[in-house]
């Protein structure tokens, strides 16, 4: 009994010291910028001769090979950011209906010797192609009802259980 | 001995009178203008079973049941549900073999996918504000009815005691009622 005890305090201070960890690394809020908002990092690899090969806008055989053997999908093109030295957009071809346009999905950045990959979070289509995809200007609306519509229909349906559940726990008539 | 009657309050009654409408016609205007403003369909809903609250506690629940009776409540509750289910299942239909549940954009409302795409949303927040106004609003008198039958049986108690026969019996009768029923 009083092992269970010293267990029980243990896991709760683990879980307060996890808790404090969060609250120090969880990015400001409404921050665009912030790693977690913008992008997933997936891997770094060596420069050679990709970043000249990327400046030209050519997709280089070494980066997309790396992509596949890690089972990513492999970029259809590549583009450089505009106004930034040493950081790119690679673009793969999008699977959904209607939208034939390619997408925005990996980041390339130079980091001295040392080029680093990373994933775009969905987030980053959510705020910048919002508008053009489902015409509708309120960025919480589109989000709720359509890119996250199954959620939404989820909350929805927790709300009618709890509704009935009190119906059928207070009216006690076994009647709806 | 009959239950006496609540004194009536004028100031209340006339601010409720004035208010009722317009708090009404503001939850219709959050839900309609979830899409293109804040709003949605969750707090347009609160706003509206508020106004029903508020009817309650102005005048009282027999009214309220009279204007919104409670079979059209559970209705209410279950059509808003089926509004959103069924907007999904339209874009499963005229999808037309692509089975993509719940993207509006199939449904020809207009020409245009994105405008299809933005009506929906609406016809969805219209749906979870129905659900969501006559949960709040059923859950509310279910327990207001809840409360005032406790009160009922308390004030038949305390008549019952004054009324000449022995206490100790009769609040154990009223309690064996209240248990059993």
């Amino acid at each position: 009994m009083n092992r269970l005890r010293v267990i029980a305090l243990i896991l709760i201070l683990l879980l307060c010291v996890l808790f404090i960890y969060i609250a120090e690394d969880i990015p400001v809020f409404g921050d665009p910028g912030a790693p977690p908002i913008k992008c997933v990092e997936l891997f770094t690899m060596e420069v050679d001769q990709v970043a000249s090969l990327l400046d030209q806008h050519i997709l280089p055989e070494k980066l997309s090979r790396e992509l596949v053997k890690r089972g990513f999908p492999p970029p259809s093109r590549v583009e450089k950011i505009p106004g930034i030295e040493g950081e790119w957009n690679a673009l793969i071809k999008k699977e959904e209906p209607h939208y034939a346009k390619d997408e925005k999905y990996y980041w390339i950045r130079k980091e001295g010797d040392k080029l680093r990959i990373s994933r775009y979070a969905f987030v980053v289509r959510w705020i910048e192609k919002g508008l053009e995809e489902t015409a509708v200007l309120n960025m919480v609306t589109y989000g709720l009802a359509d890119y996250r519509g199954y959620d939404t229909l989820g909350e929805v349906t927790v709300i009618f259980t709890a509704g009935i559940s009190v119906i059928l726990l207070l009216r006690r008539r076994s009647r709806l | 001995m009959k239950k006496k009657e609540r004194e009536k309050d004028v100031i209340i009654e006339t601010v409720a009178r004035v208010m009722i409408p317009f708090v009404q016609l503001f939850a219709l205007y959050v839900i309609i203008h979830g899409a293109g403003g804040p709003g949605g369909g969750f707090q347009g809903g609160v706003v509206f079973a508020s106004a029903f609250i508020l009817y309650t506690m102005a005048f009282n629940l027999a009214g309220v049941r009279e204007r919104f009776p409670e079979s059209a409540n559970t209705i209410f509750s279950s059509l808003g549900l089926y509004i959103y289910a069924g907007i999904g299942l339209l874009a499963i239909i005229f999808s037309l073999g692509m089975a993509q549940y719940l993207n509006y954009g199939f449904i020809p409302f207009t020409s245009h996918f994105e405008e299809n795409r933005a009506l929906g949303m609406d016809f969805v927040e219209i749906g979870i504000g129905i659900t969501v106004m006559a949960i709040i609003a059923s859950i509310f008198f279910d327990l207001a009815q809840k409360e005032r039958n406790r009160k009922e049986e308390e004030e038949e108690e305390e008549s019952r005691s004054w009324s000449g026969s022995s206490q100790k019996s009769s609040q154990s009768t009223t309690t064996g009622s209240s248990s059993s029923s």
